[in-house]
């Protein structure tokens, strides 16, 4: 009945090494950018530069490797499937058949590119999100979004609206632990019987917790207004960071590795 | 016929680093009819040991014994343990999802596959038991009541279903004094005329003195003292050490010894207390 604890949460892995403590909002950028270069290249071997600058940041972060091989586990069905797709469906020469079953070079080929390209997709974002935590994350988020202030877009409220949301996720995980039991204590019989049943079963959870979630909501607002803050006025941190020297490192290693991809895909 | 709980560990995070031992070897014993307290400082285990008695919660060694039954993860002994014992969770009224009273006090029943006869009858009873006429409140949303009356009516969610015995966490927090003291009395009477067994767990020690015949007190997931109210009040160095505070009454009673006054108080209940004081200070001035 542990709900809270077969969730992992924002997939955070606290650490000291070089790449937590750097800027989140440099990670954010270098993540961007490298996501940029994945769908540029146009040959596996384009990859090269940006596996080897995911290898030497994963080997820094100190994060273990099966935290990201567990990373790879949700998107495991969508890798073996576009995979099986190509290997069988790509047209061209077979160099092995078996009735309507074809293998091509061309799929083969087409198989791994599209392999490395999700792989590497979801590895930069794991070592994102591992190395930052949410709360930095969203800071960032905020500061990306903060040129388009000018025209408009609540850029602050909306990382507000993020950061809270993510702070009150354990909070309703727990409410909803305690909603589930005490409705089991009434006989309620959760996820049980035919379909109808059990959606049904999950209204007395449901209901209750939307009205607590609203209320608590509402506590929420009065508290913050009361504590001086106002839509629309400008906040300072209480986490203020500066540019630090292993931020350049980061910059400088994803814009080399940008460009090593952009100059192969043209030149080579 | 009873609850016994025999030598029960309760371990948070078993085997992993942050391992926590919640309860260690709790043994203890509640007849039937009985209207026991089950006091502790905060964290002391009293809301662990709770979700062991209808196995929300099972004990990581020791049993859990519930009218012969020892309570497991097997679904017939689940529903059996179930039951017979329901449990009023702390802000019951937090659970509160249907569209009437009615839907609300009926849902436990029908769970319970009660008959439509049954389920009405139940809810009638269930409602006049905590005070709340049935033809005014029945129909009316659980959302639109004041605090007390919707407490009353997340209590009566749970007696209706007819349990043997009721576990009730903290009923009277947050309620006003006067919605306090008609609830616990609305659970004496339950008792006496149902001969429903009363589990009341609080932090009000004077509840627990009025109310409560006999008391269970937990200390870090041990039990540190079973047996009677009174002498557990009695013992003012156990109550300290055990984080607890004595109840007004035993509080005025050992003020007036110390200080060799004539004056006796009955400790056991507040109102009690205030009687024999007046009885006392009247005899004085008649002397």
């Amino acid at each position: 009945m542990a709900l809270s604890r077969s969730f992992v949460l924002g997939q955070h892995y606290p650490g000291t090494s070089v790449v937590h403590r750097s800027g989140a909002l440099v990670k954010l950028v270098s993540t961007i950018a490298l996501m940029i270069g994945v769908f540029v290249a146009t040959k596996t071997v384009q990859y090269v530069p940006i596996a080897f600058f995911l290898v030497v940041g994963i080997g820094v972060s100190r994060i273990p490797l099966r935290f990201f091989a567990r990373g790879l586990k949700p998107i495991l069905f969508l890798i073996v499937l576009t995979v099986v797709v190509q290997i069988f469906f790509t047209p061209g020469p077979p160099i092995w058949q078996f009735w309507f079953v074809r293998v091509t070079r061309e799929g083969l080929g087409l198989a791994g590119f599209i392999l490395c390209r999700l792989v590497l997709l979801t590895l930069v974002s794991v070592l994102l999100t591992a190395s930052t935590s949410p709360i930095e994350l969203t800071d960032a988020v905020s500061d990306l979004l903060k040129p388009l202030s000018h025209v408009g877009l609540p850029s602050a409220e909306i990382a507000l609206v993020m950061s809270i949301a993510m702070r009150f996720v354990p909070t309703i995980l727990e409410e909803t632990e305690r909603i589930i039991r005490a409705q089991v204590s009434r006989g309620a019989r959760i996820g049980e019987g035919s379909l109808v049943a059990r959606m049904k079963s999950f209204i007395p959870i449901l209901i209750p917790l939307f009205v607590s979630s609203f209320r608590r909501a509402d506590d929420l607002a009065v508290a913050m207004e009361a504590r001086g803050f106002r839509v629309g006025s400008p906040r300072t941190r209480y986490h203020a960071r500066h540019f630090q020297y292993f931020d350049a490192f980061i910059l400088l290693g994803t814009a080399a590795a940008l460009s090593g991809v952009i100059l192969w895909r043209l030149f080579l | 016929m009873s609850i016994e709980l025999k030598n029960v560990d309760y371990v948070y995070d078993s085997g992993e680093p942050f391992e926590y031992f919640a309860l260690r070897g709790i043994s203890m014993h509640i007849d039937d009819g009985a209207f026991v307290g089950i006091v502790g400082r905060t964290g002391s285990g009293k809301s662990t040991l709770v979700e062991h008695l209808n196995g929300l919660l099972f004990s990581a060694r020791g049993d859990v014994i519930v009218d012969d039954e020892i309570v497991s993860n097997e679904r017939t002994v689940l529903a059996k343990v179930r039951r017979r014992v329901g449990i009023v969770f702390q802000y019951p009224e937090d659970q509160f999802f249907a569209e009437t009273i009615f839907e609300e006090v009926a849902f436990g029943c029908r769970n319970y596959g009660f008959s439509k006869e049954q389920v009405d009858e139940s809810v009638h009873k269930a409602m006049s038991t905590v005070g709340l006429d049935p033809e005014r409140f029945l129909s009316l949303s659980p959302f639109q009541l004041s605090g007390g009356e919707q407490r009353r009516v997340a209590i009566a969610s749970v007696i209706a279903m007819g349990q043997k015995y009721i576990v009730l966490d903290e009923p009277t927090a947050g309620l006003d004094s006067g919605s306090k003291l008609a609830v616990l009395a609305e659970l004496e009477s339950l008792r006496q005329t149902a001969n429903v067994t009363v589990i009341l767990v609080s932090h009000n020690m004077d509840e627990v003195a009025e109310f409560c015949k006999e008391v269970v007190v937990l200390d870090g997931g041990t039990v540190a003292f079973q047996g009677s109210t009174d002498a557990f009040f009695r013992d003012a160095d156990l109550v300290d050490r055990t984080g607890l505070e004595l109840p007004e009454s035993y509080r005025l009673a050992r003020a007036l010894k110390e200080c060799g006054s004539p004056l006796t108080v009955n400790e056991r209940s507040t109102g009690r207390m205030l009687d024999s004081l007046r009885l006392c200070v009247s005899d004085l001035g008649g002397a």
